[in-house]
């Protein structure tokens, strides 16, 4: 099936120590040098966080952080970033507790099947990172390299928007899904607001 | 915040590092399933509880069944998916993500040919490459398989014949990526290359080597799939017509393009079970075809639902590809792991089908729409698919939302040596419906009438039956168009604008769920089930076997289970992952979850919150009627004073008995006409929808520019309005996409010249116009606490409302989509040429001037708007069906009726020679007619 | 999708990249230069004339300089975009390249050097095995153009750069260099038919810095690209316009993605004499686009009309 100068895919070129910070921990792995970088942060580095789509830089959902610019994995060689910080969207996240940009694409529907999400998270926080007041307008270039089939990008403008409200210290970052219930009558029956007749 | 205890790690709300993360510290988590920190539980929420049982949620539409179980917890509150914070952490695992240990990656061989006979494989060469663990062909997997059980026509690997560019043949294991790719290209294959088929038109030629062969059913020797005829009603309404509008379109075929590549991971456990990982938006017919091909009894498979990132109809057939990973697994026993690239995923396809649609409509004297003739020939590529579903839809899904005096089709779809098409999104109702709501934008326009008029004096009734004979329940086509109306200032903008500004309107209708299962036998399964299982720890688990894909089908469950034990959302888990844990559901197709899952989830709530309350009626000593839940309590009704925590009667509840358990079901009820082809398009419910669009088109280059639309959705009730926003914005995105740029693109050597996501054109984010989403809730009476679909329905009216928008801008009706700047200047072009314009700013603008039948139209629509009133809340109960407008009584069998209404499926020797494109197949026989003739 | 097998050489210094090229082809080894990617990496992916060793100009310093006379080869075109040094129209043009995403890794370089582009050819290797390859990309097939074919010697793939014909009109002057040493010319004089011949850098070369003449801030003018979406799209056809300030005598139009190089139409502009219909129509004599893009060829170079007129507003 292949023409007379079939580039063979085996042997593959010699491997060397390939290493970065990756969501602030330095990562050492084996890697041949021809290496994408989406490549060693799914395969290698164990970042399954990192989607690929397309593979060839339209869809955007490989996007990660290197040295804060985002940056499409798929297209950027491992090699070229060796030794750089690099921010999948698992390092968005303190621990359990949501980045506000993480929070707001949950609230406001930026998220629906999810493939593309970490993409825009990324896209989107380097964004927030330089400009806690983008207009719609920005915020449309900034995420115009990342393609989402589900929501029509207009809930993902919202979420962007609340999370910027957030940076700017406008409003708060909604309770951790974690705390389901704030209790609204934490006096219980002396609480003035209780409603006549509520449970003792 | 207050109350709650603290759990380690935590943070404090208040203090954000500067990038927004919390500062480290204790986060406050809520006492699992207790009644709160404190005996006190939240405010009943009134404004999300219905007028009816007491509280503040209107009903326009009035009372609903599922009144009496609700409790303001969740049910139509903005809720966001239950799964957003796995999607948003990156710890979502969709199917490349299932990495086991020791896996080896599977590759596929694929055909280069449209059409071959395989004569001979040699893995003499892959097989003898270091790292190659094995490479399986066709012959190890012999047994055919398809969606349908009608259709069963595909193969793991090809057997005999290659159908398209991209087509299976054999596939192979190996250590790495590299190797396998390596081995794949090694693989030799004798081929001898048969005459291929692209025209859509030459399936319906007789050929010597049909792509499939159907045995006596097959239609001459043609590459015909499946022909549909369908007539009914009076025929003889058309003659003399007031308006008559003729369009023949050209639909492209479209692509999902969901953002995850199909991937699946097959590992053949040491028990000898295999455990199948796929992001599958149907995993029990992927389960059921599993066990044909592999020839293993379906327990022996579990079928492991991923994340999936993205469905739209494409990850719904089971897929070859699930098989060779399989197969391979089974061969090497060690798990496999196949991804595709892009281009395998155009290759698999299963996109909406290139169509040639033709409809004819007339409407008479008195503005009613007196005939829809409508023949419609689809290209199904290389296999069945769905394509015998699509052939009845994209006919019988025209027949609402307007009364008709006759309806006529021809459908027909063939096979060419493409990739298959199948459902999506929309299935089978898009293209017809764009051709439809043009042809009433065109006959209002000849008739000088509004065309949003022109429908609303036209609209079926709530609680009515098509003429095809659906039964609709709730209907809330006329406030949408009310609503659409209102929101975009259509009577000062419509026929109005300057040129190359536009404005335009199209309406939807599909399905809530399929009426009848595909695999059903005996047919009284139920469609979904839901089992909920509660112990003493008070977290509620329910097993679902709704396929999640992003739609928010567990938020929805979650949501109802929530609503009626009066919990958190937070303590309801739902569990749908694996068929080993869920009972079966049909999987994520036909707008099926929301209404049927729901609908389930609600029968099992009920029963465990019976089962809670007997329990509190023993210790508080209250009948279950006077008892009323409330955030995780129980409390009598007339003296809240005496109450239970959730909790407490929960743990009375299990006394002897150990965790609470119940299981609900649910079956849609039997309905519907008896003749052939009368299940395809019946549905428990439908949904409606009407779209306003506005345009700009740039005269000089033809290039559209959508602007803004106002998206009104019959959802009936909105669970979540945050999700059905989602749903009908996306699905704008999704149908703009088709109507100005997305085309599979079929080269004149046939081949598929864009198969990557560059020049398979989805509309950017540049491209998206402002939506404004609009919900109208008709409360279903047999929609879980009213609700009915949202997630297909509103794609359906985007298409012709843009279609129509570039008319009033631009004069000029383009029945081929999508319409690319190239063919809008060719048109435009034309039109100058024509009428010797020299500027394209000089071109000429419809006005619209009234006919006296506009007032006639709005007077009766205000009518029918009392009437549907009226039905909607039940207060009129007679029986309406199509044709009541045309003086049809009901209440008379149609057999006894005046000699015009009637019905057929098979055309009659005089309508031979009238038939359409795709009707002119009736001229052919079946092979078993035509056995007398030799 | 794997890359396929190739050595990656990182070197810092002009020198060491001029060095290691020479080393290469003293050794007769093939090797790309890669600056970017975002052009060779999914040609790679496709395996598409992917060679055995590629040298990175990515460790280089200084190689992104960005004002207004002067532009370094690894220059991001996001960078550019949105630098308030470099010249409005410069910034303006690579502003429209594909998206913001690919902006960020693409460079100015790349996008002059950006390999010719045609539907038959830019595909995977499976799918243009199915084709039996074409002339481009034959992999020792001799196929024939699908394009054109029965004719085994011309490329027509298209050149699809946004920012060769923005430059052509400021009067850009390019700087190459290898190891036979730097020589420099005017950008219209860098661009060679066929697609595959492309461009005059011999082995070894490569595109060091673009450079503009000090007077060139009087410049103003124009970039119009036709494209169907606002992001990812290649141009289906661009024309760029600038004139001194004030002085319409001084015009220049250049074109691109309508043939296999971009073009700078100083013949037709003399001709029309300051009548733009006329240009438009002279320019539209002169080039023929063909049918390897999204857009047909008709409507594309029917739309130069349009574009012409458009860039050369004020």
């Amino acid at each position: 099936m292949v023409g007379e100068q079939h580039i063979a895919m085996v042997p593959t070129g010699p491997s060397s120590i390939w290493k970065a910070s990756v969501n602030g921990q330095l990562k050492e792995v084996l890697a041949p040098s021809n290496s994408i970088l989406l490549d060693v942060l799914r395969d290698k580095v164990g970042t399954l966080g990192v989607k690929r789509g397309c593979d060839m830089g339209t869809c955007g959902c490989c996007t990660v952080m290197i040295d804060g610019i985002p940056r499409l994995s798929c297209l950027t060689l491992a090699a070229e970033v060796a030794g750089k910080d690099i921010t999948t969207v698992e390092g968005l996240a303190d621990g359990a507790h949501l980045a506000p940009i993480q929070q707001c694409f949950g609230d406001h529907g930026g998220s629906q099947c999810g493939f593309c999400t970490p993409g825009f998270l990324i896209t989107a926080q380097a964004l927030l990172n330089n400009n806690p007041n983008p207009t719609n307008e920005q915020v449309e270039c900034a995420i115009e390299g990342n393609l989402c089939r589900c929501t029509g990008y207009q809930q993902i403008v919202e979420s962007i928007q609340a999370a910027a409200a957030i940076h700017r210290g406008e409003s708060e970052l909604k309770q951790p899904a974690s705390d389901p219930h704030p209790d609204p009558h934490p006096l219980g029956p002396d609480d003035p607001t209780m409603p006549p007749g509520h449970a003792r | 915040m207050t109350g709650g205890y603290k759990q380690q790690p935590g943070g404090s709300k208040k203090e954000l590092r500067k990038d927004g993360k919390r500062v480290a510290g204790k986060q406050r988590f809520a006492p699992p399933g207790s009644g709160g920190s404190k005996p006190v539980m939240s405010k009943r929420d009134v404004d999300f509880i219905p007028e009816t049982i007491g509280g503040k949620e209107s009903q326009p539409a009035g009372a609903h069944i599922h009144d009496r179980a609700r409790t303001g917890t969740a049910v139509g509150k903005r809720t966001p998916l239950v799964d957003a914070n796995a999607k948003v952490t990156g710890q979502a695992w969709y199917g490349d993500d299932v990495r086991l240990q020791g896996e080896i990656i599977g590759r596929i061989v694929r055909s280069p040919h449209h059409y071959a006979k395989v004569k001979s494989i040699d893995t003499s060469k892959a097989e003898a490459l270091p790292g190659v663990l094995a490479v399986a062909t066709g012959e190890d997997a012999p047994n055919p398989f398809g969606v349908l059980p009608v259709t069963k026509d595909e193969h793991a690997m090809a057997v005999e014949k290659v159908r398209h560019v991209g087509d299976l043949v054999a596939c192979v294991a190996a250590v790495d990526e590299a190797t396998a790719r390596e081995a794949a290209a090694l693989i030799e294959v004798d081929y001898e290359v048969l005459d291929s088929i692209h025209d859509i038109k030459k399936g319906l030629e007789d050929v010597d080597e049909p792509i499939h062969w159907r045995g006596k059913y097959h239609v001459g020797t043609t590459n015909l799939q499946k022909r549909v005829f369908q007539e009914f009603g009076d025929r003889s309404l058309v003659n003399n017509p007031r308006a008559m509008h003729n369009g023949k379109w050209k639909f492209k075929g479209v692509n999902h393009g969901f953002t995850e590549p199909h991937a699946v991971v097959a590992h053949w456990d040491p028990n000898g079970r295999l455990q199948l990982y796929t992001p599958q938006q149907v995993p029990h017919y992927a389960h059921r075809a599993l066990a044909t091909v592999l020839e293993i009894p379906m327990h022996q498979i579990n079928v492991i639902r991923t994340f999936v990132g993205g469905g739209f109809g494409g990850k719904s057939d089971p897929f070859p590809h699930e098989m060779c990973a399989a197969i391979l697994s089974r061969k090497t026993g060690r798990p496999v792991r196949i991804t595709f690239d892009r281009e395998e995923v155009f290759w698999v396809n299963r996109g909406r089908h290139p169509s040639l649609i033709e409809v004819e409509m007339y409407a008479d004297d008195d503005g009613r729409i007196s005939g829809f003739d409508i023949d419609a020939l689809i290209d199904g590529g290389g296999f069945a698919s769905f394509g015998h579903v699509t052939s009845y839809y994209n006919g019988v899904l025209a027949t609402a939302p307007y009364e008709l005096g006759s309806f006529h089709y021809t459908g027909a779809r063939v096979w060419t040596n493409k990739p298959a098409s199948g459902a999506m999104r929309g299935h089978g109702a898009v293209n017809t419906r764009c051709a439809v709501e043009v042809g009433l934008d065109d006959m209002a326009e000849q008739m000088q009438v509004d065309p949003i008029d022109l429908r609303l004096a036209n609209l079926l009734p709530p609680h009515s039956r098509t003429i095809s004979g659906f039964r609709i329940t709730s209907n809330g086509m006329r406030q949408a168009l009310h609503r659409v109306r209102e929101g975009s200032d259509w009577d000062n903008k419509f026929r109005k604008l300057p040129l190359g500004k536009g404005i335009g309107v199209g309406c939807g209708f599909f399905i809530s769920g399929s009426g009848l299962p595909i695999h059903w036998d005996p047919n009284k399964f139920p469609h979904a089930t839901v089992h909920i299982q509660v112990d003493m720890d008070g977290g509620v688990t329910v097993h679902s076997g709704a396929a999640e894909i992003g739609q928010g089908s567990t938020t929805a469950i979650a949501q109802v289970v929530a609503e009626v034990l009066a919990l958190p959302i937070e303590m309801i888990h739902v569990r749908s992952h694996e068929s080993d844990t869920s009972p079966v559901d049909l999987g994520s197709y036909s707008s099926r979850v929301t209404f049927m899952n729901a609908n389930a989830a609600i029968r099992a709530a009920l029963e465990i919150k019976d089962k809670l309350l007997e329990a509190a009626w023993e210790v508080l000593g209250y009948h279950p009627n006077a008892l009323v839940l409330n955030d995780r309590r129980i409390y009598y009704k007339h003296d809240p004073s005496i109450s239970m925590s959730y909790l407490e009667a929960l743990h009375k509840a299990q006394e002897d008995k150990g965790s609470l358990i119940a299981s609900g079901a649910y079956r849609s009820p039997p309905m519907g006409g008896v003749h052939k082809g009368a299940a395809a398009g019946l549905a428990p419910a439908y949904s409606f929808s009407a779209y306003v669009a506005e345009v700009d088109v740039d005269v000089e280059t033809g290039l559209i520019k959508c602007t803004n639309v106002w998206a009104a959705h019959d959802c009936g009730k909105a669970l979540n309005p945050l999700a059905v926003e989602g749903q009908i914005i996306g699905s704008c995105h999704m149908g703009l996409g088709q109507v100005l740029s997305e085309q599979m693109v079929y080269g004149r050597t046939g081949h598929l010249q864009n198969p990557n996501l560059l020049d398979y054109k989805i509309p950017s984010i540049h491209e998206m116009p402002h939506v404004t989403p609009i919900i109208i809730e008709s409360c279903d009476p047999e929609g879980p606490f009213g609700a009915k679909e949202a997630g297909e329905g509103p794609l359906l009216p985007i298409l012709p409302a843009v279609v129509n928008a570039v008319y009033d801008a631009i004069g000029i009706r383009i029945n081929d989509l999508p319409l690319t700047p190239d063919k809008v200047w060719a048109a435009i072009a034309k039109k100058m040429k024509l009428e010797g314009i020299e500027d394209a700013t000089g071109l000429p603008t419809p006005r619209l001037d009234f006919s006296a039948l506009q007032a006639k139209l709005v007077t009766r629509s205000e009518q029918h708007e009392l009437r549907d009133n009226r039905r909607q809340r039940s207060e009129d109960t007679d029986a309406y069906v199509n044709g009541v407008l045309f003086g049809f009584d009901p209440n008379i069998p149609l057999e006894d009726q005046v000699d015009g209404w009637k019905m057929s499926t098979k055309p009659t020797p005089e309508q031979l020679a009238e038939l359409g494109l795709a009707g002119s197949i009736w001229l052919k026989k079946e092979q078993r007619e035509m056995e007398g003739d030799n | 999708m794997l890359m396929p097998p190739f050595e990656l050489y990182l070197p810092v210094s002009i020198t060491a990249a001029c060095e290691k090229a020479a080393e290469l082809l003293a050794g007769g080894f093939e090797f790309d230069w890669i600056a970017g990617g975002t052009d060779l990496i999914p040609n790679y992916k496709w395996h598409i004339n992917s060679k055995p060793h590629v040298i990175s100009l990515a460790n280089i310093d200084g190689l992104d300089s960005i004002s207004m006379t002067e532009v370094g080869c690894m220059a991001r075109l996001h960078d550019i975009s949105e630098s308030t040094e470099a010249h409005p129209l410069v910034a303006s043009a690579a502003g429209k390249v594909a998206s913001s995403l690919i902006r960020r890794n693409a460079t100015i370089g790349g996008n002059l050097c950006l390999d010719t582009r045609c539907f038959w050819f830019n595909q995977s290797e499976e799918w243009r095995s199915s084709i039996d390859w074409c002339h481009k990309c034959d992999c020792g097939t001799g196929a024939d153009c699908r394009v054109i074919p029965n004719q085994n010697d011309l490329c027509v793939a298209t050149y699809q750069g946004d920012l060769a014909p923005a430059l052509m009109v400021l009067d850009a002057t390019v700087h190459l260099i290898g190891p036979n040493g730097p020589r420099k010319m005017p950008l219209v004089d860098f661009y060679r038919l066929d697609g595959m011949t492309k461009n005059v850098l011999e082995k070894g070369e490569f595109l060091l810095k673009v450079t503009f003449s000090a007077d060139v801030s009087q410049m103003v003018g124009s970039y119009q690209k036709l494209r169907v979406r606002e992001s990812w799209d290649f141009p289906e056809a661009g024309v760029a316009a600038a004139w001194v300030k004030g002085d319409r005598e001084t015009l220049k139009v250049a074109t691109t993605a309508l043939e296999s190089i971009p073009r700078r139409h100083d013949e037709q502009v003399e001709q029309a004499e300051g009548d733009i219909k006329q240009l438009a129509q002279l320019i539209f004599k002169a080039v023929k686009p063909v049918n390897n893009t999204s857009l047909p060829p008709r409507y594309r170079r029917n739309m130069i009309k349009v574009l012409v007129k458009r860039a050369c507003s004020e």
